[in-house]
């Protein structure tokens, strides 16, 4: 464990508990750190050694100051926040409510300067901090019916860069990680409206470079090498890892 | 429709016989300039009369500056580039020959640098001049088994931007347009290629925004505000005209 590549760190996981945030949190505890797993659905999912479960709601200031505070008590420092809780709404604008609307941007956005602006006093006392924000292939080109998501990835992206420049000289590094198609329960939902799943599965693993969709863990490794000192000059930069699907043009069926 | 925007202006086009050429050069007329207008052939049947014609050749390493030459003898001058010649060989890296490589970067590449750098001393002693280079979406992105187009037009984003840089200061204002799928001859021997060609058409056309796919006058018409006054202070720009495209990702799930 303490030659593990985040040794001795504390690391906070919103969407600790979702598909990405599990893999996450598992190879942070792997890799030697003290790991405090947020989610909204709190201490229901197991934990591996290592991590903590915490029920965090990040769209509630309240809660997102008392979970600091609390971590403050507990120690002097943080050295990584990992912004991994998020939704998606599978509609175009004229289709998506007012409170739809709200609420994605709730989560995806407002979720995400919350916890970093109360984790800053925590994460300057590191010394040398890391925040991993997630964007996602969507902040840069549009798929169709998901116009909110696709929206609040791109905010996520300026706040990735807005965040790395007010706070570079602090020490704190911020990234964003800009999966593809990654394999989710996320993801599932969006195949089901589809019918034939297996086939539309296939369909999609052959536009891919790579032949394949993303796993969680793919992600955990770039998040893991993001949060670790190797990445210690890496920052306000959007890494997208999506097997290659966005190096291309449009696929045609020919 | 641009009536007199290019007023005055004295426009040199590559590959102007048929396709996007064509459709500049009929634009660049109807907006006021003095056309001359180059390709490998004989001088088209129905190529306006008073747009000049050169056959030449422009993977011809010496054709360039003599094409220039002709260009400024015959217009009085030259106040507008565009390198709109282009060769499209369909490999992947593996598939390529050599003859290929000189092929697609002698036409792509070296006889747009050798145009550009004939051009640049006119310009200069002019006051000024507009280039506008016809790059690609494939330099930005890949289109499978393209592999010396998509890097050739690379090759020309990248000049574009090095030119305007360079030589900004002698008034000269450097551009590329990036068409997707224009349906020209080119596009639709890419459709021949397919199974179905029918179905493949359908297919790349569930996948514009715009709900159709480009015409040659869609570049035309880009290049038209490029070369003229109200693109004054747009220089080194690759500007994407392909209906919305590339604005969607590759996986288009709605397309399967």
């Amino acid at each position: 464990m303490s030659d593990g590549r985040l040794a001795g760190k504390r690391a906070v996981v919103t969407g600790g508990c979702g598909g990405i945030g599990t893999a996450i949190c598992a190879r942070f505890a792997r890799e030697g750190a003290t790991v405090v797993a947020c989610d909204v659905a709190g201490t229901d999912a197991p934990a591996p050694g290592g991590v903590t479960v915490a029920r965090l709601d990040v769209t509630d200031e309240d809660a997102v100051a008392a979970l600091f505070a609390s971590l403050a008590e507990e120690g002097p420092a943080l050295d990584i926040l990992v912004n991994a809780a998020g939704i998606e709404i599978e509609k175009t604008i004229e289709e998506t409510t007012l409170e739809e609307w709200n609420r994605i941007f709730a989560i995806n956005v407002t979720g995400m300067f919350l916890t970093a602006k109360h984790a800053l006093p925590l994460l300057r006392r590191a010394g040398e901090a890391s925040v991993v924000n997630f964007g996602s292939y969507d902040g840069f080109i549009a798929d169709p019916g998901l116009a909110a998501y696709c929206a609040t990835k791109g905010a996520v992206h300026a706040l990735t860069r807005a965040m790395a420049c007010d706070h570079g000289p602090e020490g704190i590094r911020v990234n964003a990680v800009c999966p593809g198609y990654i394999d989710t329960p996320m993801l599932q939902s969006f195949f089901q409206d589809a019918g034939d799943i297996e086939s539309l599965q296939q369909a999609v693993r052959d536009v891919h470079p790579m032949r394949r969709y993303g796993t969680p863990e793919d992600i955990a490794n770039l998040v893991t090498w993001l949060a670790s000192d190797e990445a210690r000059y890496a920052s306000g930069q959007l890494w997208v890892l999506d097997g290659g699907l966005s190096a291309q043009v449009q696929q045609m069926r020919l | 429709m641009h009536v007199g925007v290019l007023a005055g202006g004295k426009a040199l086009v590559t590959g102007g016989g048929r396709g996007i050429g064509r459709a500049v050069v009929e634009a660049y007329r109807d907006a006021g300039a003095a056309v001359m207008t180059c390709g490998r052939g004989a001088r088209p049947d129905d190529l306006p009369e008073d747009v000049a014609w050169a056959q030449a050749d422009v993977s011809d390493p010496r054709a360039c500056e003599a094409l220039v030459a002709a260009a400024v003898a015959r217009l009085g001058g030259l106040s507008i580039l565009v390198n709109n010649a282009g060769v499209q060989v369909e490999k992947t890296v593996a598939d390529s020959t050599d003859a290929d490589w000189d092929l697609v970067m002698g036409v792509n590449a070296r006889a747009v640098f050798q145009m550009c750098r004939a051009a640049l001393p006119v310009f200069r002693q002019a006051g000024g001049g507009a280039i506008v280079n016809i790059g690609s979406i494939s330099g930005d992105l890949a289109d499978p088994s393209m592999a010396l187009y998509n890097a050739s037009k690379a090759f020309v984003h990248g000049l574009t931007r090095s030119i305007a840089v360079d030589h900004g200061a002698d008034g000269v204002r450097c551009n590329a347009i990036c068409p997707g799928w224009i349906l020209t001859e080119m596009a639709d021997a890419a459709f021949a290629l397919a199974r179905d060609p029918e179905a493949a058409k359908a297919d790349a056309l569930k996948r514009h925004a715009a709900g159709r796919f480009g015409r040659p006058e869609d570049v035309a018409r880009a290049a038209v505000w490029l070369a003229g006054p109200d693109a004054d202070f747009v220089t080194g720009r690759c500007i994407t005209v392909d209906g919305g495209l590339t604005a969607a990702s590759p996986l288009n799930p709605g397309v399967f």
